[in-house]
Order: structure tokens, then sequence, then C-alpha cells
């Protein structure tokens, strides 16, 4: 702490707070004094006074989008975002020196900026140190998380993080060169426009964008700015609205406070989200998390706060500011998740309907393990979910944070804003199918013996800590994603989106019949309710969803095509 | 036919397999819990979105025990899923008396489900290490289960998921009191 403060007394403030301006505590003020009733963090507005300094700094960041446009130029506020995202990410050591120099990240500045950019360097700096002091930072990875887990022990994290540092090393530069040749000059270290989707730059997004440029590139992919212009100065208003009386008396004060208890939850084993033990200030990471979720839930009230938001919110808040980190939640939550978090949950229901056509379809051997036999002809399972979507459905609410390590979430989140939600499916197909190796190697086939509750136990098992495992984000995307010839990879956006119709309207059916006969089938007798399920089944079941199918051949033609390409290369 | 085999061998050797389901309030501490018991340590828990499923063999008893996540609005995702459950482990914090109110009408509507007739109840009042935590014995007052549950076995114990103190007591509580 102590580095900390020495650092923007230092620095930061001289160079960026020099005149005090009216115009800046305007704004400062709701995000100091946000109102919180938990128990759990009595003091709360003597925390945010006692770290006036670095709540100025935080603000002065979060500030910088949506005031930059009135105000870049009087007072520095227009700091370029990216070149504050990468103080949170730790380059790869060799290539430090020479990348994370002070020029680059003067560069980096966008032009209308009018504030000596070294005078902000030091300020890149503060984040990492904060808590650099006492831990010792070789136990943590390059974002702040625990290399180690339960399922995974430091020395194999070290030990598979010395090739994929390589890995990554070389594909940042494949990167450099492909947006050169785009017309894209590598002026900045972290470039904010890309090249126009083609089937080479998704391929490029499939092998993984480089960390320090994750922020932009999501931001891009995901057309964050297109969705911010549209709303300019919403974030800020929001943030002021949360210090009105209103919003003390409106209901979702409880959602206030469910956030309030899973603020310090959230990435409890990450030095930005952590508390240290003798310190009594609260980390900025969380204070930002604190106010991305409470605006969020004023914003979007069929939501309000979902448990799983604050993974989101928290994963964005590492590699972008606040405001753009709110913008991304509303996308994810409207564009990729539709209905998702909502209170009402269909759509978490319906994605997981869609998601056991697709394992029925793609992987006919897992769908027998999962699913009763009496069950599997018919359209049944599409209402009454079978119990393995109980742990998919935490995998589609969080897109995987938590799930899986965190080096390959962030693949699947490459993917996921350039290609949308059909990745989500295809990720846990493919995890699906590299666990039934494991469940067939340690449990052997599916035996027809067993009871579907015995099988069920033996599935979770396998399907809770299998991804637990997926280290190495290239053994499930060399293995599958970027395997033309396995047929899941068939599965597109369009077919999702499809699907999703379908699997809705289906539901909606079901819910209506139910409705007619007049029965919520529990409360009848059992005999009757199941006489009508079965009506209601075959009536439902004729409709059956048909997956567009591709030609074998066309696999064929395309291995070929592959083929002449590379010997005409030669 | 195999699998009814061992079950019938199991009973004859007292082997049992019962499905246990964990709930309680978000931050209640199940998941750290499941993990004391499952693997003798404890994790740093995040929230539980979904839940977490693990199998904690005690004595002679296969214990499938369900960690369900907290947050009440993503129960209905799960609260169907669990017939054929034999206990239910309800986990309450002893030190947030400002929630006991809604720790206590949670488990009410679970209690009152008719899935849940026949469970044995364990009540376990976790977080005993917590400073001004209340004792089991406060919690049960405060609970009033004596006067409300006339069929149901049930008991509160204290616990505390860091060192483990309660929880096997609450296991073989369990094992004790059910039969099949």
């Amino acid at each position: 702490m102590k580095q900390f403060t020495i650092e923007i007394a230092k620095s930061d403030i001289n160079a960026t707070f020099k005149e005090p301006n009216d115009d800046m505590d305007g704004p400062v003020k709701p995000r100091r004094t946000l109102p919180s009733k938990s128990p759990s963090v009595p003091n709360l507005s003597q925390v945010f006074r006692a770290t006036g300094p670095s709540n100025n700094l935080f603000k002065l960041k979060g500030q910088n989008l949506s005031q930059g446009h009135e105000q870049s130029g009087q007072n520095g506020l227009g700091l370029s975002y990216s070149s504050t995202n990468l103080s949170l990410i730790e380059l790869y050591n060799d290539e430090n020196g020479e990348e994370e120099g002070n020029e680059s990240l003067s560069a980096s500045l966008p032009e209308e900026v009018g504030i000596n950019a070294k005078d902000v360097v030091p300020q890149q700096e503060v984040i990492p140190r904060q808590d650099a002091g006492l831990d010792d930072l070789s136990h943590y990875d390059r974002y702040g998380f625990k290399k180690q887990s339960n399922y995974i022990n430091e020395n194999e994290y070290d030990g598979w993080w010395k090739d994929y540092s390589q890995y990554c090393i070389r594909r940042k530069r494949k990167w450099q060169s492909l947006l050169e040749k785009s017309g894209f000059p590598m002026t900045t270290e972290a470039p904010d426009r890309f090249p126009p989707k083609s089937e080479k730059l998704k391929r490029y997004v499939r092998k993984g964008i480089p960390a320090e440029w994750r922020g932009n590139a999501w931001w891009h992919f995901a057309r964050g700015q297109e969705k911010l212009n549209k709303n300019k100065g919403v974030y800020d208003k929001l943030l002021a609205s949360l210090e009105t009386k209103e919003y003390e008396r409106r209901e979702n004060s409880r959602d206030s406070d469910i956030i309030e208890r899973d603020l310090n939850r959230t990435f409890p084993d990450n030095i930005h989200f952590r508390r240290r033990p003798n310190e009594s200030a609260e980390p900025l990471m969380i204070q930002s998390l604190r106010r991305v979720l409470n605006t969020f839930s004023i914003y979007n009230p069929k939501i309000g706060y979902c448990q799983s938001l604050n993974f989101l919110a928290g994963l964005l808040l590492l590699f972008m500011d606040e405001e753009r980190a709110f913008w991304m939640l509303v996308i994810i939550t409207s564009r990729y998740l539709p209905g998702v978090h909502n209170v009402m949950l269909e759509g978490v229901n319906i994605d997981q309907g869609v998601l056991m056509l697709c394992i029925r379809e793609y992987l006919p051997h897992f769908w027998h393990r999962i699913v009763n036999k009496q069950y599997s002809h018919n359209n049944q399972f599409l209402y009454k979910l079978p119990p393995l979507t109980l742990c998919t459905a935490s995998w589609f609410m969080s897109c995987f944070v938590g799930i899986v390590p965190i080096e390959t979430t962030l693949r699947i989140w490459d993917c996921l804003f350039y290609e949308e939600s059909h990745v989500l499916f295809k990720i846990s197909l493919s995890i699906m199918k590299l666990s039934e190796e494991e469940l067939i190697h340690e449990h052997g086939p599916a035996s027809k013996n067993m009871s579907q509750d015995d099988a069920d136990i033996e599935v979770f098992q396998v399907i809770q800590t299998f991804p637990k495992k997926l280290l190495d984000p290239n053994s499930i995307f060399d293995r599958v994603i970027l395997k033309r010839r396995i047929s899941l990879n068939n599965l597109n956006q369009e077919e999702i989106d499809r699907c999703r119709k379908y699997v809705r309207a289906q539901r909606l059916k079901y819910k209506n019949y139910a409705d007619v006969l007049g029965s919520n089938p529990k409360s009848n007798g059992e005999r009757n309710a199941l006489v009508e399920l079965d009506v209601v089944n075959d009536a439902l079941s004729s409709e059956v969803y048909g997956f567009r199918r591709s030609l074998t051949g066309l696999h064929w033609n395309n291995s070929i095509k592959e083929k002449v390409r590379q010997i005409r290369k030669k | 036919m195999g699998g009814s085999i061992s079950k019938a061998m199991g009973k004859m050797f007292g082997y049992r397999e019962m499905k246990i389901l964990m709930l309680g309030l978000d931050n209640a501490g199940k998941t750290t819990i499941l993990y004391k018991l499952k693997l003798n340590k404890i994790k740093t828990t995040a929230p539980t979105v979904g839940f977490n499923v693990e199998t904690v063999s005690y004595r002679n008893v296969k214990f499938n025990m369900w960690d369900v996540g907290g947050q009440d609005r993503l129960r209905p995702l799960w609260r169907h899923y669990f017939p054929a459950t034999t206990a239910l482990i309800f986990v309450i914090d002893s030190q947030d008396t400002g929630r006991l109110n809604e720790a206590k009408e949670e488990l009410y509507s679970i209690i009152g489900e008719k899935e849940m007739e026949e469970v044995v109840l364990l009540v376990l009042a976790n977080k005993q290490d917590l400073k001004g935590s209340l004792t089991p014995q406060e919690i049960s007052d405060f609970l009033q289960l004596k006067d409300h549950l006339d069929n149901q076995l049930w008991c509160v114990i204290g616990s505390n998921a860091l060192t483990g103190q309660g929880l096997v007591e609450g296991l073989s509580w369990i094992t004790n009191n059910t039969h099949k």
C-alpha cells in the first residue's frame, strides 16, 4: 500500500490533477459513496475515503471514455485505455524489455490527448505494484490468478507455461505481421483496429489473441464502440443514480445486498481481487466490480443481479476499463446469451435444450449415457431436461469462467466475441467428447444394467472435474475445434439460432398443452399425468428438428484443397 | 441385473448408498463443507453457480452429496431434480444473524415440498468459530423445528467447516437415523 500512495503522490496527482477542477468532483462522488448496507463491509464510506487518491486514480481510468470526448486535452482525462490495460497483464518475460518500453506506451495514447504521455507512464505500474510487495508473485500467473488449483499444481503449471508462453510469443509475431500486411502498422503496443473478418482472421483468433491485445480485440469484435456511441454518458448517469434516494428505496437494493456478498468471493485467488491480510483498503478491482454490477442491475431490471455475472464482469475488468466492461456485460447478456440471466431463466433452459439436441446429433454414445432410453426417442428431454444440464447450465451462465483454467477460458472468449454464441456449444460438445474418453477409461463403456442414477453420478463426476484440468487450451482447440473433419464443427451460428427458435417454440407449446389439459402434471394423479404427458409428447415429437448435415464429400474436397494449397506454397 | 445384485449384496453386508442434498442461503459455507469432507482441504470458494456433486465414504456408507448453488433465483433450475433424497443438510451461517429469518423461511419452503416429506433433516449451524455466532441451541430455538416438524427426524449440530468440527458427527447422525 505504501508504494502505491507514494507512486501517486509523486507523479499522477501532480500530472493529472494539477488543478482541482469542479467538473471532476461531480462524477467522483457516486463512485465514492456508493450506497452499501452489507454488514460484511462495515465502514465502506470510510474505506473509500481512506483510499481517496487511489479512488481518484481509478476514476480517472473509468472516466476517460465517458468524459474523454468533452474533456480531452484539458486535464488529461483521455488516457488511453489500451495502455491502462497493459498494467494488469504481465507480459511474457522475454519480450518485456523491448516491447513494453515507455516509448511504445506513449505511442499508444490517442492523438487528442493533450498531456505529456511520459507523466502518465508511472501510473501504468501502479496496479501490479500495489500487490507486488509481500507476496511471492511467482505463485501467480500473468493475470494475477494463483497458478495452483485443486486440480493442477504449480509444477504442472510451470512446465506447461514454459511451452505455452513460447506458443504465445510465436502467435503474437504472426498477429503483428498479419496486421502490418493488412495495412494496420504496429505503432502501438495494443492495436485497436483489426482487419475485416475473414477465414484467416478467424483462424488467428481461434489460435489465440495476444493477451495484452485482448481488451481491445474483444471490444472491437463484439462491436462495443457501436454500442457505447449509441449510449454516450449512460454509464455515468447510472453511476450517479446509484446515489439517489430512489435507488435505495427500489426493490433491487436486494440485488445490491447479494452483489455485496459475492464481491469478495469473486476470484478470491486473484491478487487484484483479494484483500490483503493487513490491509483495510478494499482492492480497486472490487470497487469497480461493485459499480459495474450495481449499475447493470438498474440498467437491466429484467436481469438485475444473477450469480455468474460477477465472474463475467470480473474477467472483463482485468482486460478493460469499467465503462467498457459494463457495455460488454450488456452485450454478452443480450446478444450472446439472450434470456440466460433473466429472472425467469428461460434462456438457460432453451440453451440447455439446444445443447441436448446437439449431443444427440453429434455425440450419440455420450447421449445414451445421460438419457434414459425411454426419453431419447421423443422430445421430452426438451422440457424435462436431463440432470446433466444441472452441470452444463453453469458453463453457459458464466461463459466457462471458473469452469476451465484461465488461459483456456480466454481462448474461448476470443472465439466467443469473434464467432458468437455457437462457440459455447461447440466447446461444450468438445469437452464432452474429450471427457467421454476419460469416462470409458475410468468406468468402462456405458453399462446397460446400471441405473440412471448411478450413471448420472459417474458422468457428473467426470464432467465436473475434467474441464478443470484443461490447463492447455490447445488440448481442446487442436484436438477438436481446429479439426475440420470432426462433425461437430459443422455447427455454426445459423444452426444454433434456428435450434434456439425451435426449442423455444417446443417448450412454449408444451407449456400451452399442459395448461390446456388443465394440469400442472404434478398435481393430478400421477397416472393421469403420465397419460397426458404421452399425448403431449406424441404431438410434440412429431415436429422433429433436423440438423443440416454437410456431405462427407465436402470434407474430402476441403482436405484436397488444403493439400494443393500447401504444395503450391512449397 | 448386475446392479441389483450388488445392491442386494451391499444390503447384506450393511453397505449403503444415500443421496444427500445440501442446501442453504448463499455464502453459508456449503461448498467449503463439501470439500472439507471430500478432500480434507479448505478451498477458497467462489459462489457456486450450478452445483457440485461428490461422493464421500464414511464407515460403510457412500454418500452422494449434492451441493447446490446459493442464490435463490437460480433454484428453479435444480429444484425438481431431487426426488429420492435420503437426507437434507441445511447449512446456516450462525454469525449472519441478519439473515436468520431469511434462512428460516427458505428452510420451511424446502421442507414443505412434497419430495422432502420423508427426508431426515440435519441443520448445520456453521461458522461456529466466528465471533458472535449463535450456538446450535440458539439456532434450534430460532428455527422452532420442535413446534413445526412432527413427522420428521431432525437435528441441529454446530459446525466449523474450516476445522471439520461437527461434520463427521453430522454424517454419523444421518447414518444412524436412516434405514433402508
